[in-house]
């Protein structure tokens, strides 16, 4: 419930103006007996008193130091905002990247075992298909180079990716 | 996010003073608005924060936001409510983060120790204002905001209410809880 007084306007203009309580007359008598106003008096003295005593030692920067760092922030958020496509498409062009990578690896690592099958068909066939087995062989040694260069890949490539996102 | 050199920094600066029209609001008249202005948000800022060094870094980020929102105002008083509303909304942002040691009463002791001693008003004001300090830091921050920006600041129902989000019909309940309470607390001497 909200107790209510009718001079409640005239106190708090008596303390905004700084009347409050040398040039008050009456209104002192009636603060001294009126609860509402009281509290009033209490409550808007201590908070106009801080105001003005916070606004006189206040060291504010100057106009012109906030109006440029905020027209710099501006500018360079603009500019954020202006190459935040191109970081997309290079993020695009780092997934094609790994995803061409994978793909390549996943062909190679097929061809290694089909390389690998047809070597042990050889080893199982008699001495007179040794050209064979022989180019199974080979196929198989150079297998190990693809696959490291394939990994190599699938590691540096998110790698890659992180860099060129890492502005963001 | 990298932080810019400085020779960037001096690359924008130079397209900031070749280029207009970042901000609604010209340069001119930002400095008059700012003049009429940052001593009371700074005064808001410090008080609703509890914390006079935060306070600058919130009163530049509340003018960058004014700036940034490019909106138009139909009257000055409105213009200034508004910035009000950017300086609440950035000390609730403040007071939802962690902090490693909350100190309400900092500014409220240094006053103290920066009054003149042998000035009986000025230490009398500072065992005030370090009165009210600490009874503000037992107020709800609703009540914090209410009670400044009506006895501070002046700002009439309708103004605080747009302020802080708030119905008008609600202010007046509000604003005479909030009060009474914080008359209390001061009789107490804020203990």
């Amino acid at each position: 419930m909200i107790a209510e007084c009718v001079r409640e306007a005239d106190v708090l203009e008596a303390v905004a103006f700084g009347r409050w309580p040398d040039r008050c007359g009456d209104l002192a008598a009636h603060v001294a007996s009126c609860e509402v106003c009281s509290d009033l008096v209490e409550v808007a003295r201590a908070l106009h008193d801080d105001r003005a005593w916070l606004c006189r030692e206040a060291q504010p920067p100057s106009a012109g130091m906030v109006w440029w760092r905020a027209t710099i922030r501006a500018r360079a958020e603009a500019a954020r905002t202006a190459a935040r496509p191109i970081s997309v498409l290079q993020g695009i062009a780092g997934a094609c990247f790994v995803g061409a990578a994978a793909g390549i690896a996943t062909v190679a690592w097929h061809s290694i075992h089909w390389m690998d099958r047809i070597g042990e068909l050889a080893v199982s066939l008699e001495s007179r298909r040794a050209d064979i087995a022989s180019a199974s062989t080979f196929a198989a040694g150079h297998g190990l180079p693809i696959l490291i260069a394939v990994a190599a890949g699938l590691v540096l490539a998110p790698l890659a990716l992180y860099i060129t996102l890492a502005d963001d | 996010m990298h932080d810019m050199t400085l020779s960037e920094l001096e690359q924008l600066g130079d397209d900031v003073a070749v280029s207009e029209g970042t901000f609604q609001m010209d340069e001119d008249a930002f400095r008059l608005f700012y003049e009429r202005t940052s001593r009371p948000v700074w005064a808001y800022l410090s008080r609703m924060s509890g914390d006079a060094k935060l306070a600058d870094d919130l009163l530049q980020e509340a003018y960058y936001r004014f700036l940034r929102a490019n909106v138009s105002h139909e009257s000055d008083a409105h213009r200034r409510n508004y910035l009000f509303r950017i300086a609440t909304n950035l000390v609730r942002d403040m007071r939802r983060r962690p902090r490693v040691a909350e100190s309400p009463l900092a500014d409220g002791i240094g006053n103290i120790e920066h009054a003149d001693p042998q000035s009986a008003d000025a230490a009398n004001g500072a065992v005030r204002r370090l009165d009210l300090a600490r009874s503000m830091a037992r107020l709800k921050p609703r009540e914090r905001d209410l009670l400044w920006l009506a006895y501070a600041q002046g700002s009439s129902h309708k103004e605080i209410a747009e302020t802080l989000g708030l119905k008008a019909a609600s202010i007046k309940l509000l604003l005479f809880r909030a009060r009474r309470r914080l008359a209390g607390l001061l009789r107490e001497g804020g203990r």
